[in-house]
């Protein structure tokens, strides 16, 4: 078992996150439990190792003078089952337009969602019943960034869904319409 | 864990965000007219030239209510809910219409706007039935929301409760749209759609006043594969979804944003589900993809995900009959076949509807067992560059580049019915840029007037060689952002890597002159949402040779396409069917695994152009069946040649490992090496004599084309209907 978790352990965090940038962190307080992260020798970014002595130097100092932990983690206190923290991803984005209307005014915010479970219909009434209490959790967000300041607050695993939605801009006009030489003139009214 | 590229995550709140990159970079290079300063509401705000007072208000935030216009239409300016007061203006002005004129000051919410407002609605609401209760717009209706923010609580046409309100008759247009023409408000949205976008000018108003209707004049189903947007377009309840009709109010349904899979492009949709069943699929938009459109099949298809599913796992008797079986029995009997299989033997086939997780699972399981041969089942040349040079088999000028070339040269394909949104895209370019568009290939109904060059392949021959006299190469030579659009269908005859060969050098030869070193030739359209993730994993495309060699088990990842059949197979050969639905994979099977369809799993598909994206589960998977990757996983465990993943993150740390762009989702990252794959492709510059044909020439071909739209009652009665209107002499 130990061997299993080790092995899945290397796969997903040495080698990829030193490929890519990874910016969704899960709790840290099952950071301990990572067998893996134990054995590792220290990372040192290549940065640090071409520098100069004068830079590296300056560098330290600089470093030696800040250390405010910001990353604050409400997960071990907030009593949400480890389940719902771990398991789950965020989805933040901001809500599409209704394709059905042209009203704009209920999609200029931000939101997070959880993934969709399973859910059923109640044979008592016919209701539909799920077993997810956060199948319902639905914030809002004026932006991004507080979305993902909320989920990493609470541990949850996120990630940004943003399609482009910006249209080019074009002035629109009502002359093409009957303009003589170009495609766009109107055959039918 | 699903990761951001760091670039995208910074660029969140940087204003430059905002500005469509790739737009500017082709956008014609032109001295920026003076801009013009207007007031609304007394907020100033420049604008250029030429804005209307109601694109002018939307840049400041402010919305005024409308009915008729639509930014993707053109302006028709009829319904005159955009009234707003201009100071100095005798009358409102229709801002929908109006360019903006300097210091012009608007005024959106003083008395003389909101009074007109009251009228417009007083008079639309005249002859509007107060049907709302059993009107399937109810709840996301604009006419039932304007009127409560903008109407009037009363009326002064009193007339109408004597002589009843106008009542038109409703038209028959076909099975995917319902209308109730006595609810038209006659916006004309629908009538712009089919002449503008669709390229089907069948709609058209008859009559003046109250007598003034909606309608194709003769009766006539509306034929197009777009139809089905103009539900979405019109602001009432006049043309609904006929499929939806009374199923839901919009307030009862969850919305999923998920991702299509029936066509390449990758359209964004949303899902509406309730109660673990798919109601209806609604686009999303996507300016990069598919706008604000979505295709028939990909909207309507829907209700094949309910019907012909597998749920249980299956295993054929003795007499051949597939009976279910728990989980543990199939799997232990799929491990039995498997083991006792040499891995030469082992044949993997994945389908057109596969996402890239359980593409990778089953690779690596094959090529743990010591196997090679995977395979999808569209065919693609493997010689010259074959399939490892990504350039030589996507979209590479992107969809949304379309949009501004200036010639477009189409080589067996008929993009209309392959990807018709992408062929929207080049309406939409033919409309409003001048492009021309040439087609080599059968003549066929593209929705737009094009130069058909022929439909032998050695046209294409000489264009690359340059030694056609045919003005399309002049043409294409003169073109400064020229596109080059491949079938990938073409490549699977024997002459397919030729064809392959002679578009690069085409296409190549085009770029090279071009100024615009950004611009890309060179596009191969695949036919299947799965194929290009399948070819970025390592997937062998095509199945002929694997298949002669006589397999001893055959593992069909949804492979519904029919290529695999059990003439090519050997007698004592076992099928195992992973799949979602009962289809010709299914059908010939020995061993069925139920799987998940797109709406019920989180996969990754890459689209065309290169792009990945990942469907959301909206509902569960039915029964028994299990999300695709998860059966692969199990399987391997019980073959003892066990997957190194257990969770999807793990499985898309796979896929990142093999390519970052698999999971890098959202983008679309530019291919490189055109160079070398052209020059790989020399040699292969044979003479061709062949003709070039497309399998769906008709509407009616279009309909039907995979597993889930096989299912689909609705595409059925679109097929039905098609033809029954060829037989109609209109």
């Amino acid at each position: 078992m130990f061997k299993a978790i080790s092995t899945t352990a290397r796969l997903s965090k040495s080698q990829i996150s030193r490929s890519l940038p990874a910016f969704s962190t899960g709790s840290s307080r099952y950071a301990s439990k990572d067998p893996s992260s134990r054995k590792e020798a220290p990372k040192i970014d290549t940065e640090t190792v071409i520098a100069l002595p004068e830079e590296a130097k300056e560098k330290q100092v600089y470093d030696s003078q800040i250390c405010v932990p910001t990353k604050v983690d409400l997960s071990p206190i907030t009593g949400v089952p480890e389940e719902h923290i771990r398991q789950r991803r965020v989805r933040i984005y901001q809500p599409p337009k209704n394709a059905m209307q042209s009203g704009t005014n209920n999609i200029h915010h931000w939101e997070m969602e959880f993934d969709t479970r399973q859910r059923w219909e109640n044979p008592l009434m016919g209701w539909t019943s799920t077993g997810d209490p956060l199948s319902n959790l639905k914030l809002q967000f004026a932006s991004p960034n507080e979305a993902i300041e909320h989920c990493e607050k609470n541990g949850w695993v996120w990630y940004l869904d943003c399609p482009k939605t910006e249209k080019a801009y074009k002035p629109k006009s009502y002359g093409i319409n009957f303009s003589w030489n170009r495609r766009t003139r109107v055959s039918t009214k | 864990m699903l990761r951001q590229p760091l670039s995208r995550a910074l660029a969140l709140s940087s204003p430059s965000r905002a500005a469509p990159i790739a737009a500017k970079r082709y956008a014609q290079v032109q001295a920026q007219p003076e801009k013009v300063e207007v007031f609304i509401d007394d907020k100033p705000v420049y604008v250029p030239p030429g804005t209307t007072v109601l694109q002018a208000a939307a840049m400041v935030g402010v919305e005024i209510p409308r009915f008729c216009y639509h930014e993707r239409l053109a302006v028709a300016g009829n319904c005159r809910m955009c009234l707003v007061e201009v100071e100095k203006s005798p009358k409102p002005v229709a801002a929908c219409a109006m360019p903006v004129m300097k210091g012009m000051r608007v005024k959106t919410t003083s008395d003389l706007t909101k009074k007109a407002r009251e009228g417009v609605m007083e008079f639309l609401l005249v002859n509007h039935p107060l049907d709302c209760p059993i009107c399937d717009q109810g709840g996301e209706c604009d006419l039932q929301d304007q009127s409560m923010a903008f109407g009037s609580d009363k009326s002064r046409f009193t007339d109408i409760h004597f002589s009843g309100k106008r009542a038109v008759e409703d038209k028959d247009v076909g099975p995917l749209i319902k209308t109730i023409m006595t609810r038209c408000i006659h916006c004309t949205r629908c009538i712009r759609f089919a002449s503008e976008v669709a390229g089907v000018d069948d709609f058209g108003t008859t009559g003046r006043g109250t007598e003034m209707q909606v309608g194709t004049y003769v009766e006539k189903m509306f034929l197009s594969e777009l139809s089905g947007n103009i539900i979405d377009l019109c602001p009432v309840g006049a043309l609904t979804s006929k499929p939806y009709s009374f199923a839901a109010r919009p307030w009862e349904t969850r919305r999923i944003d998920s991702v299509d899979v029936l066509d390449p492009l990758g359209s964004n949709i949303v899902v509406a589900t309730r109660t673990n069943e798919v109601l209806r699929i609604l686009p999303r938009t996507n300016e990069e993809i598919n706008e604000e459109w979505l295709s028939d099949k990909s909207r309507f298809a829907c209700d094949g995900l309910k019907r012909q599913r597998l749920v249980t796992p299956m295993i054929a008797d003795s007499r051949g009959n597939l009976t279910p079986v728990e989980w543990e029995d199939a799997i232990v009997a799929a491990a039995q076949a498997i083991r006792d299989c040499p891995p030469s033997k082992l044949v993997a086939v994945a389908g057109e509807l596969a996402d890239a997780e359980s593409l990778i699972a089953l690779k690596d399981l094959v090529n743990r067992l010591g196997g090679e041969n995977v395979c999808t089942e569209q065919y693609f040349p493997m010689e010259g560059a074959g399939t490892d040079l990504r350039s030589s088999y996507v979209l590479n000028t992107k969809i949304a580049n379309v949009e501004e070339a200036d010639f477009v040269l189409l080589i067996g394909t008929n993009v209309r019915f392959e990807a018709p949104l992408l062929n929207a895209r080049i309406r939409k370019a033919f409309l409003h840029k001048e492009t021309d568009v040439a087609l080599i290939g059968p003549e066929v109904d593209l929705t737009y007037e094009y130069m058909h060059v022929g439909d032998s392949s050695s046209i294409l021959k000489d264009l690359a060689t340059g030694s056609s006299s045919h003005e399309v190469l002049k043409r294409l030579q003169s073109a400064k952002r020229p596109v080059v659009i491949l079938g990938a269908d073409q490549l699977k005859g024997s002459e397919g890597p030729a064809l392959l060969a002679y578009t690069q050098e085409l296409a190549l030869r085009l770029q090279d002159q071009l100024e615009d070193k950004e611009w890309k030739v060179l596009n191969v359209l695949q036919r299947t949402a799965s194929q290009v993730a399948a070819l970025d994993i390592g997937y062998k495309p095509g199945v002929g040779k694997v298949l002669q060699d006589g397999p001893k088990v055959v593992f069909l990842l949804g492979a519904d396409a029919g290529v695999v059949t059990r003439e090519t197979l050997p007698k004592d050969c076992v099928v195992i069917y992973q799949g979602h639905h009962g289809d010709a994979g299914a059908s010939i099977a020995d061993i069925v695994f139920p799987g998940a369809a797109y709406t019920e799993k989180r996969g990754t598909y890459v689209n065309a152009e290169g792009r990945a994206q990942q469907t959301l589960p909206a509902v569960t998977p039915p029964g028994k069946a299990r999300e695709d990757w998860k059966i692969i996983r199990a399987l391997s465990e019980v073959l003892g040649a066990r997957l190194p993943y257990d969770n999807l993150d793990e499985v898309r740390d796979r896929l990142a490992e093999i390519s970052p762009a698999l999971v890098a989702y959202g983008d679309v990252q530019n291919n490189n090496y055109f160079a070398q794959a052209r020059a790989l492709a020399q040699s292969l510059q044979k003479p061709v004599s062949g003709k070039l044909d497309v399998q769906l020439k008709q509407l009616e071909d279009f309909f039907m084309t995979d597993a889930i739209s096989r299912a689909s009652p609705t595409m059925a009665k679109c097929v039905q209907a098609v033809l029954k209107q060829k037989q109609s002499p209109y």
